[in-house]
């Protein structure tokens, strides 16, 4: 056995040892409250047994093995559905990003263990109403104020915000200068005054996603992670940060084994649905589209193993994915027709039909939407020309509204 | 499974490419659509000079016992420079027929042969949309075979014909010696293919499965040669799309190019996705022959080849406008050959049926 199926074994069988406690069982009728105090244990738990911060160096609390390592114990983790979605973000970017960028080296390594340990959570203030895609567009404003900074404006789309103890957050530090070169990155206290969040209801019913308002927030120097000016490179290094990510060739959505097992029990002009050729036709071209995404997946994963990079078909997971989780949604409700009707708000999109289907637009259009996916695919891996762009070069207090 | 290729391989691609592109050309293949008959005999020259004739076969009738992998690789590269025969796929597949499921006198009678590239093979397994049909429209009984075969690729040239037909009321697998077969060329949209009408008039033919048997092996053998076709068909497509992107950034329209506008620059982004999804699929597959899985894997090869060659025809043309339709551009090549290939060895209609049976259970 190599020494990663050896990892991968051990990992496996601590995710069975926790099940009990910490999978979707034990989560049935949780309040979110209820939910994130045990996803707290949970994490607490992952640190102890050494799978928090797997690939992260030890000084900071990490256990300093490979990317290989984090993506093999997260594909056995995945499994389960713990209770760990409220630290993807915050472990996902900002953590790592202070790591690389906090100067207060002490500082930093207390926060990064109580975040490895759930009791701090972290947040990314990136997106605002005036733009997502366009976040160099972004209008939230530090000045000066004495020796440090104060902030005001709005973010918005920020994940677990509500329950963030920090953030990091990029601003506009300089409007006279072109868009993407007056900006500054800072982290923020979210406890500090002057900061008010607000959750938003998405449209499958839960909040997680949040507006954050910024009042004269007062910020010293010390929580500058970019020079003055320089926050944009510093927000393309958090996003660059995890491309290779455990992935689902399910979109997060259910497995295509339960769309067959629907098929099979349900019957469609008084024959079974398997044998209708529409719906034959649907699991068959699900199935390849699928195949293909983990068959990228594991020679991204023996690229890895073998140190080196992965190929950029990697970008296709999330676009190709999600999209036809959607579809294949929408024809798994069009197949139970009014049996479809009864819908669970709190149901998980990985096993519910309905569930995947009103909440895929948001999967979408997170973390990249299809559209920006496909611009990055056309213009870095292809090298077709840019959109045209008018605001490029131009100072940004100048730029038509 | 799946595999990173190794510097053999990743050589075996870049020879393969090399000699492919300093033979053939679409000046070439141009001519070849309007007669029938006629076969690119540089390209079959190349492939046999190379070894590729003997690549997947064994050692011991003079082949080189690699397989599915190097084989699909350089039909990888024969798929973007438009292959001028089809006789790779096809011998292949009567050899792999040969020598999975024949006897020694026949492995000694024809593999040297389709190894070297002196003999040709082919199947003919389907009729019409029936890729394995129940009512077969050969039959055989003591050694002969009756009947005809319709649109078989390669067909023109073969020596050697693997035949789907019926003994008494069961299918049997033959291998049908075709020497004194009668054949009459189609007249088709891909002429280079070399497709035939054969009859069988009391042609010498040997049993080689019966029954059960031969639908397992029939299909195993197209399994085998549909991997290498999605290979030869991810190439094809991978070649338009990057023909559609040379295209976008060099022709400008209202004063940009037009691969700067997303209605051109998403279609060839997602030209990019149905690509790698079917190299990924073709490598899988490739990499899954001997597995339990291997007819899996081989038909969403198949299909997710398919769609990608077909896609990147229509965007491709549909992306250089007015010159994209003309005859000399060559692009209907590309459209010609993405749809001959989706028809040879069963249709998607085909393996959607093959892939759904399995995942739903219906088939071990």
């Amino acid at each position: 056995m190599s020494d990663l199926e050896a990892y991968r074994t051990n990992a496996s069988a601590w995710c069975e040892s926790v099940v009990a406690t910490f999978g979707k069982a034990a989560r049935k009728g949780l309040t979110v409250e209820e939910d994130l105090a045990l996803g707290r244990r949970y994490q607490k738990a992952k640190f102890d047994a050494g799978y928090a911060g797997i690939n992260w160096p030890t000084e900071y609390g990490g256990q300093g093995l490979g990317h290989i390592e984090k993506i093999t114990f997260e594909a056995e983790e995945m499994k389960h559905g713990f209770p760990n979605v409220y630290f993807g973000i915050s472990l996902g970017m900002p953590v790592p990003v202070l790591m690389q960028f906090g100067a207060d080296k002490e500082f930093v390594k207390e926060r990064v263990v109580k975040a490895l340990k759930g009791e701090e959570i972290w947040c990314q203030l990136f997106s605002e109403p005036s733009g997502g895609t366009d976040l160099a567009g972004l209008r939230t404003r530090a000045e000066t104020d004495g020796n440090g900074w104060k902030i005001n404006g709005q973010k918005v789309w920020t994940s677990w915000a509500q329950y963030s103890d920090y953030g990091v957050i990029v601003v506009r530090t300089d409007p006279t200068v072109a868009k993407h070169k007056g900006l500054t990155y800072f982290w923020v206290d979210m406890k500090a005054p002057g900061v008010t969040v607000r959750p938003i209801k998405l449209a499958g019913g839960d909040s997680h996603v949040n507006e954050v308002f910024f009042d004269d927030v007062k910020i010293s120097d010390d929580h500058r992670m970019s020079p003055v000016g320089g926050g944009f490179s510093v927000a393309l290094a958090t996003l660059m940060i995890e491309r290779y990510v455990a992935t689902d060739s399910a979109g997060f959505g259910p497995h295509l084994d339960l769309f067959v097992d629907l098929a099979k029990e349900l019957k469609l002009n008084g024959r079974p649905a398997i044998e209708d050729g529409r719906i034959r036709q649907q699991i068959a071209r699900n199935y390849a589209m699928r195949a293909g995404l983990d068959s990228i997946n594991r020679r991204a994963r023996l690229m890895m193993q073998a140190g080196m990079t992965p190929g950029p078909e990697g970008s296709l997971n999330k676009l190709v994915a999600v999209r036809s989780r959607q579809k294949l949604s929408e024809l798994a409700l069009d197949l139970q027709g009014t049996d479809a009707f009864l819908f669970d708000e709190h149901a998980s999109p990985k096993d519910d039909w309905a569930s995947s289907w009103i909440n895929a637009p948001t999967g979408r259009i997170a973390g990249g939407s299809d559209e920006t996916l496909l611009n990055t695919i056309a213009e870095r891996i292809l090298g077709l020309p840019q959109d045209h762009r008018p605001d490029k070069g131009i100072p940004f207090n100048q730029i038509p509204a | 499974m799946s595999i990173l290729y190794d510097e053999g391989q990743q050589a075996i691609a870049t020879e393969s490419r090399r000699a492919i592109e300093a033979r053939i050309s679409k000046d070439d293949l141009l001519p070849l659509l309007q007669t029938t008959g006629k076969y690119h005999e540089a390209f079959w020259t190349t492939a046999k000079e190379q070894g590729w004739t003997a690549l997947a076969l064994p050692e011991a009738y003079g082949g080189l016992a690699l397989g599915l992998v190097e084989l699909g690789l350089i039909a990888h590269q024969a798929g973007r420079t438009l292959s001028g025969a089809p006789f790779l796929t096809s011998s292949f597949g009567a050899a792999k027929a040969i020598e999975l499921y024949g006897s020694d006198a026949q492995k000694e009678r024809w593999l040297p042969g389709l190894a070297s590239g002196e003999a040709i093979g082919t199947i003919a397994f389907a009729s019409g949309p029936d890729a394995l049909p129940a009512q077969p429209t050969a039959t055989w009984a003591a050694d002969r075979l009756n009947g005809h075969a319709n649109g078989v690729s390669g067909g023109l040239f073969a020596d050697v014909a693997i035949v789907f037909a019926s003994t008494g009321d069961k299918p049997a697998l033959v291998i049908a010696d075709l020497s004194g077969v009668t054949r009459t060329a189609v007249d088709s949209f891909d002429n280079s293919r070399c497709i035939a009408d054969l009859v069988f008039s009391g042609t010498p033919a040997e049993l080689v499965a019966t029954g059960d048997d031969a639908r397992t092996a029939a299909l195993h053998v197209l399994a085998l040669q549909a991997v290498v076709t999605a290979h030869e068909q991810t190439g094809g497509a991978e070649a338009l799309m990057e023909i559609a992107r040379d295209y976008a950034i060099t022709r400008k329209a209202f004063g940009q190019p037009i691969g700067a506008f997303q209605s051109i620059k998403h279609r060839i982004a997602e030209l990019y996705g149905f690509v790698e999804l079917a190299r990924a699929n073709a490598i899988h597959a490739a990499a899954s022959e001997g597995s339990s899985d291997f007819i899996t894997a081989a038909a969403a090869a198949r299909l997710s080849a398919t769609e990608a060659y077909d896609t990147a025809a229509r965007d491709c043309v549909q992306i250089h406008g007015g010159i994209g339709v003309t005859w000399e551009i060559g692009l209907h090549l590309h459209m010609r050959r993405a749809r001959s290939l989706a028809l040879e060895q069963g249709s998607s209609f085909f393996w959607e049926d093959i892939l759904v049976d399995r995942l739903a259970g219906d088939v071990a």
